[in-house]
């Protein structure tokens, strides 16, 4: 459902509260009765829901990640006109979703990865409001990227399983898919955002949302 | 107190509780920042959910039979 339209839903549930706010008495027939229990326990529930559903749709967009100021250096970095960087050329090249380019790479993918990662946006909430947030720079992972996250994409497709440098050691393929050689930070794909290391040669991109 | 008045405030106290949860829930809405999410939740959420608690607390407590009343009790 649209936000503008889950918007004018709870305008409207609030407005008809209101009628009886003002004219409880109303509620004296029985039609009234029947009334107020649809204003006073099922619209509100039903709104409440509605909004909560669209609030966690919204809460894995790139812009509401974004929304963040101290984000800002990470969003910039998938417009790096660099295929070298992970992140731009997955976003750019749309290898993952552009509007929910942060969420897709950094949910998990396993079992309660979404719910996992909604817990994380509340520490991230907590840290930026009553903790002391660090420097966009200094932001690390609370654990290390896992390579089931690439594999969800990546395993079985042949630029992956039939890549040269993948195969260039018959190991290292098995590393990978167990997770005992980091796609990211074993010297293969390590520059990810790079924030704080861009250096004056980097350019941007001026496409993309 | 009359009966009908007391359940009349209940409703009152009941409704302008939902109403803002509500307001809190629309403006929720329309504010697409982070901390909205945690407002629509724990101010919104909350504000509803004791709203309807307690309407649905001013319906079970509200006496059967009322004697001499206009009928806003009934509680059915």
């Amino acid at each position: 459902m649209p936000t503008i339209a889950i918007v004018i839903l709870v305008l409207f549930s609030a407005a008809l509260a209101g009628i009886f706010v003002v004219r409880p008495a109303i509620t004296v027939s029985r039609a009234g009765k029947i009334l107020a229990f649809g204003v006073f326990f099922f619209l509100p529930l039903f709104s409440l829901v509605a909004g909560m559903e669209n609030e966690m749709q919204r809460s894995e967009s790139t812009a509401f990640c974004l929304s963040c100021h101290i984000m800002e250096p990470y969003g910039k970095s998938l417009h790096i006109d660099d295929p070298s960087y992970l992140a731009g050329a997955h976003f750019q090249n749309h290898r993952v979703p552009a509007d929910e380019a942060c969420y897709t790479c950094h949910t998990n993918y396993a079992m309660f990865g979404t719910v996992k990662a909604k817990f994380g946006g509340l520490r991230h909430l907590y840290i930026y409001y009553l903790g002391k947030p660090p420097l966009p720079e200094n932001i690390k992972l609370y654990e290390p990227f896992n390579n089931r996250e690439c594999l969800h994409c990546h395993l079985g497709a042949r630029s992956f399983e039939e890549g040269a440098t993948h195969n260039a050691d018959p190991a290292t393929l098995a590393a990978v898919k167990a997770n005992t050689l980091s796609c990211v930070s074993s010297g293969c794909h390590d520059t990810v955002h790079n924030v704080g290391h861009w250096g004056d040669k980097v350019k941007f991109w001026n496409g993309g949302s | 107190m009359h009966p009908g008045s007391s359940m009349e405030r209940r409703l009152r106290i009941s409704g302008i509780m939902v109403i803002l949860g509500l307001l809190v829930e629309a403006l929720c809405l329309v504010w697409s920042k982070p901390i909205a999410f945690v407002a629509l939740v724990c101010i919104g959420g909350a504000l509803v959910g004791v709203g309807v608690l307690f309407f649905l607390y001013s319906l079970i407590s509200a006496p059967s039979h009322p004697t001499g009343s206009s009928g806003a009790t009934a509680g059915k």
